[in-house]
């Protein structure tokens, strides 16, 4: 089999001890879940609020390498600051909340089915984020369905501002279920 | 042309022809950031090559978000503060992006269509490894003018 040549250092250096706690990790995350196919049923209807700290769009904006200074509402020394973009103050990344629609879309109580891919997403920006809203993730389950042999949930998301009302974000989006 | 002129002048105006090519960005794979706790860290098949290996992966994926995020990265060096505003961004995954591969964005204006004082742009977009395999398809809608 594959896997058993494949070393959990294969790709970034790693102790005994680091790779002893990475496998420990990974067995605990495979105990007890269940596919999100199994998990949604068509007109399942989810909400969170999420306020987008400053902090929060730097470890994104990070993540994706992307130094954009509109972005960033946190340096190092200054700390928080106000930010600048054309519409003010620091905003977030255009496509930021599509990321956290996953902590919404299925039950986040449940342990999360790993194993699953994002594999579609259509996505209408409406209007600037100012970093630090929270904002309301809301999502319904819109369809499952076949295709090739495998298993695809389907999503229908808007997400608006708690304050305001505001509505930034619209999209829809599939996962591929094991 | 330096970020600060880029965001302040977006490269795409009103007399942009369709058939522009959009200025690429490259991004690596990296590893320790595909295993961020931005992303969960909870399917090991975006960080673990054991565990990626066992669901027949011959390495790690990024996730898909990644990816939109690049492609996003470059619309915004070319629409500026028009991309966060009435646009339209659709991807569709259709190969995965293993660690330590080379991605480049690209993209190239299909269509204008006149609105208001200006232009809806359709973009074509896309991102692919060094050896032109695609890896993320779609395109984007920004209102530029208007």
């Amino acid at each position: 089999m594959q896997s058993e040549t494949i070393r959990t250092d294969a790709l970034r250096p790693l102790s005994d001890i680091q790779i002893e706690q990475t496998r420990e990790f990974i067995d605990s995350l495979e105990q007890g879940s269940q596919t999100y196919w199994d998990m949604v049923e068509i007109g399942d209807e989810l909400s969170r609020d999420l306020h987008i700290t400053p902090e929060l769009v730097i470890l994104y904006a990070d993540a994706v390498e992307d130094f954009n200074p509109w972005y960033e509402a946190w340096k190092m020394n200054t700390w928080h600051i106000k930010g600048e973009s054309p519409f003010g103050g620091a905003i977030v990344p255009p496509v930021l909340v599509s990321h956290f629609v996953l902590s919404v879309q299925f039950d986040h109580n449940k342990p999360f089915a790993i194993g699953s891919i994002h594999t579609f997403h259509d996505s209408e920006i409406l209007a600037p984020i100012p970093v630090g809203a929270t904002v309301r993730i809301a999502t319904r389950a819109t369809d499952k369905y076949e295709k090739r042999g495998r298993r695809y949930v389907r999503h229908e998301v808007n997400v608006t501002d708690v304050e305001n009302g505001t509505h930034y974000f619209r999209e829809t989006r599939d996962i591929l279920s094991l | 042309m330096s970020r600060t002129d880029v965001l302040n002048s977006p490269l795409v105006t009103r007399d942009t022809p369709v058939g522009y090519q959009l200025q690429s960005i490259k991004k690596k794979a990296v590893i320790q950031l595909m295993g961020s706790r931005l992303w969960g860290r909870f399917n090991p098949n975006h960080w673990d090559p054991v565990y990626a290996a066992t669901t027949g992966l011959s390495a790690p994926i990024q996730t898909g978000e990644m990816s939109s995020a690049y492609l996003a990265e470059m619309c915004v060096n070319h629409f500026g503060a028009q991309m966060f505003s009435n646009a339209r961004m659709v991807c569709k995954y259709v190969a995965s992006t293993l660690a330590n591969e080379v991605i480049v964005t690209h993209g190239v204006v299909r269509e204008k269509a006149a609105k208001g004082n200006g232009f809806r742009f359709t973009v074509d977009i896309w991102s692919e490894n060094e050896a032109g395999e695609k890896k993320t398809v779609g395109w984007v809608e920004v209102d530029v003018g208007v």
